[in-house]
């Protein structure tokens, strides 16, 4: 029962990282149809920028706002550089995938030139040292800001997104750009905001990962992306409840299959859960009952 | 002439057997973009076919032409399992499905120790991959790719690229077309796998994931899909630039991205559609196949 509410406990730490990062994936399926997979570089990119910031001895919140600023940024450019561009060319879809992989390769690239291929980690911290016992199961300081982070982080964007007139506008653009443009949204900014938010929790998720296992690289951002688009897949594409329900389902499978199982089989059983979605239920587990998009 | 070739395949053979083999990949993931259907299902069938052809000569002692084709026939089997319940879903599950599929396929590779040698791979695999067998198995699938254009199933998968739904309604098997295009697909990607095995003395996990497939991916669609050197062009062009940009792996890797980059940007209809000497008045009607979705 301890190793159980262990696992829970490291699960949940895990998938609201997870959750954070793919909402930013699943938003801009939403809103425009698109994968963008420069989104693990933008993570990576949060990491090195939290890091740095961390490395100057200020104060951690700071750290976490830079990487929200910086990954956001990055985002905005590959809609200006990338996507917009290939719109308005009228390129296939396939090369935006192309694109934003390049673009990925290009980040990896600069990280490598600039940090080194070695592995980095944060600085020494107080809440790593901080740890409660509560009837056998060791609790972090360091887990519970990491998931209370992530919630505000989702409270913002679902307020966002609910309650403001940006959000209203990303909601009409994911409906139907036509709709959007007929009832006077401005179709390319509220795209552009789109990208900052999705690049924002990308950044703000490499601080939060780069805290919590203390190791940041430049190529830490592929196997998140992967973790990504699991999540996508598993709440179903564009839909943002969804893929924070899946996050922290994948978090939690991935923690107990490695408790209970073999860690060598962590990732096979993420994918076979995919895979037998896709073919059960292809909409994604949690459509049921949320069929609205973004 | 021939001790010319001999020296130029000395110093430059290496690189010249990995433009033939991708060339050979590129055209397998054409068969499948050929149909719209936007596979990240390569690197798992190459892994299916690299494991299978090197278990076919190193343990069962089976001739070099057999491993292969059994690499090819594996993966086509299982592209046909895949296959038949993934078509039917729509463009972007296909591809998250294909996706989920290789990442599959490298977690088993790395930890099924008795046949793929766990996360160390497989060392020591016998050189059997020949460039002359290179060329003749690119000139075959050029060959192959040219008649298929000009027949009356490549005419209805041009219809399927163009809108699956009229064509179905026009009287296409869509699923049907898609499924054996998929499984060919298969089948070229095990055989490629197969022979890169046999090339590269190793086969290892990290050989093929995702990034193998997108690699794979660039290849047709940064030379042209219409086009029938296109996937060609794209193979030996993302082939080659890494070698001539031998600065460093960091800049290598910085300026590969900006090159394609500026490649998707500035000619979205791929590099082949800088050479469009078709006349005006033939290229009206025949207007070019890259239709949306």
């Amino acid at each position: 029962m301890t190793t159980f509410l262990q696992q829970v406990v490291n699960g949940l730490s895990l998938g609201s990282i997870y959750a954070v990062f793919a909402i930013g994936c699943t938003l801009i399926f939403g809103v425009l149809n698109i994968v963008n997979l420069a989104q693990g570089a933008f993570f990576m990119v949060g990491a090195y920028l939290g890091l740095e910031i961390a490395l100057l001895g200020l104060p951690l919140p700071l750290a976490l706002l830079v990487a929200l600023v910086g990954g956001g940024v990055l985002g905005m450019a590959s809609e200006l550089l990338v996507f917009r561009v290939l719109r308005l060319r009228g390129g296939h879809k396939w090369m935006g995938l192309v694109a934003s992989l390049a673009l990925a390769r290009l980040l990896v690239g600069v990280a490598q030139e600039v940090f080194g291929t070695a592995v980095h980690g944060y600085p020494p911290n107080p809440f790593t040292a901080i740890v409660w016992e509560i009837g056998g199961v060791r609790v972090q300081l360091l887990q519970v800001i990491v998931v209370i982070t992530a919630v505000i982080l989702m409270g913002i964007l679902g307020f966002t997104l609910q309650k403001t007139s940006v959000g209203r506008a990303i909601r009409t653009v994911a409906f139907s750009e036509d709709v959007a443009r007929i009832v006077g949204v401005e179709v390319g900014r509220t795209i552009l905001i789109t990208f900052f938010i999705a690049g924002a929790l990308a950044g703000a998720a490499g601080v939060l990962l780069g805290l919590l296992f203390n190791v940041v690289s430049p190529f830490m951002g592929e196997h998140m992306l992967v973790k990504g688009l699991t999540v996508m897949i598993l709440g179903g594409l564009g839909n943002i409840p969804g893929a924070v329900a899946g996050g922290f389902l994948l978090g939690l499978v991935e923690v107990f299959s490695v408790a209970y199982v073999s860690s060598a089989f962590r990732d096979a059983i993420g994918f076979g859960l995919i895979f037998l979605i896709l073919l059960v239920k292809p909409t994604g587990l949690f459509s049921g009952f949320e069929e609205r998009r973004a | 002439m021939m001790a010319a070739l001999d020296g130029f395949l000395a110093s430059y053979g290496n690189l010249v057997n990995l433009c033939l083999l991708n060339t050979l990949l590129a055209y397998g993931v054409w068969l499948a973009l050929a149909a719209n259907m936007f596979t990240l299902g390569t690197g798992g069938f190459m892994a299916v076919g690299a494991y299978c052809s090197v278990y076919f000569t190193m343990q069962l002692g089976a001739p070099f032409a057999v491993a292969v084709v059994a690499g090819g026939l594996l993966a086509a089997a299982v592209a046909l399992v895949i296959g038949a319940p993934v078509l039917r879903l729509r463009g972007d599950y296909f591809m998250l499905a294909t996706f989920a599929f290789t990442e599959v396929v490298r977690v088993i590779a790395l930890n099924w120790d008795a046949v793929t040698g766990g996360a160390i791979g497989i060392y020591g695999i016998p050189r059997y991959t020949e460039t002359w067998q290179l060329v003749l198995l690119v000139l075959i699938a050029l060959y192959f790719v040219f008649a298929l254009r000009r027949s009356y199933f490549g005419r209805s998968i041009a219809a399927i690229r163009q809108d699956d739904v009229m064509s179905e309604a026009m009287g296409v098997n869509v699923f049907g077309q898609r499924l054996s295009l998929f499984v060919a697909s298969g089948f070229v990607s095990g055989g490629v796998g197969g022979l890169a095995a046999h090339l590269n003395f190793f086969v290892g996990p990290s050989d093929f994931g995702l990034l193998r497939s997108v690699d794979a991916l660039a290849y047709p669609i940064l030379g042209g899909v219409n086009a029938l050197l296109g996937p060609m062009v794209g193979a030996i062009f993302t082939t080659l630039l890494p070698e001539l940009l031998r600065f460093s792996s960091q800049w290598r890797e910085i300026l590969m991205g900006l090159l394609i980059l500026a490649v998707v940007l500035f000619l979205p209809g791929g590099a082949m559609s800088l050479l469009r000497w078709r006349p005006r008045k033939a290229a009206a009607r025949r207007p070019s196949t890259q239709g949306a979705e």
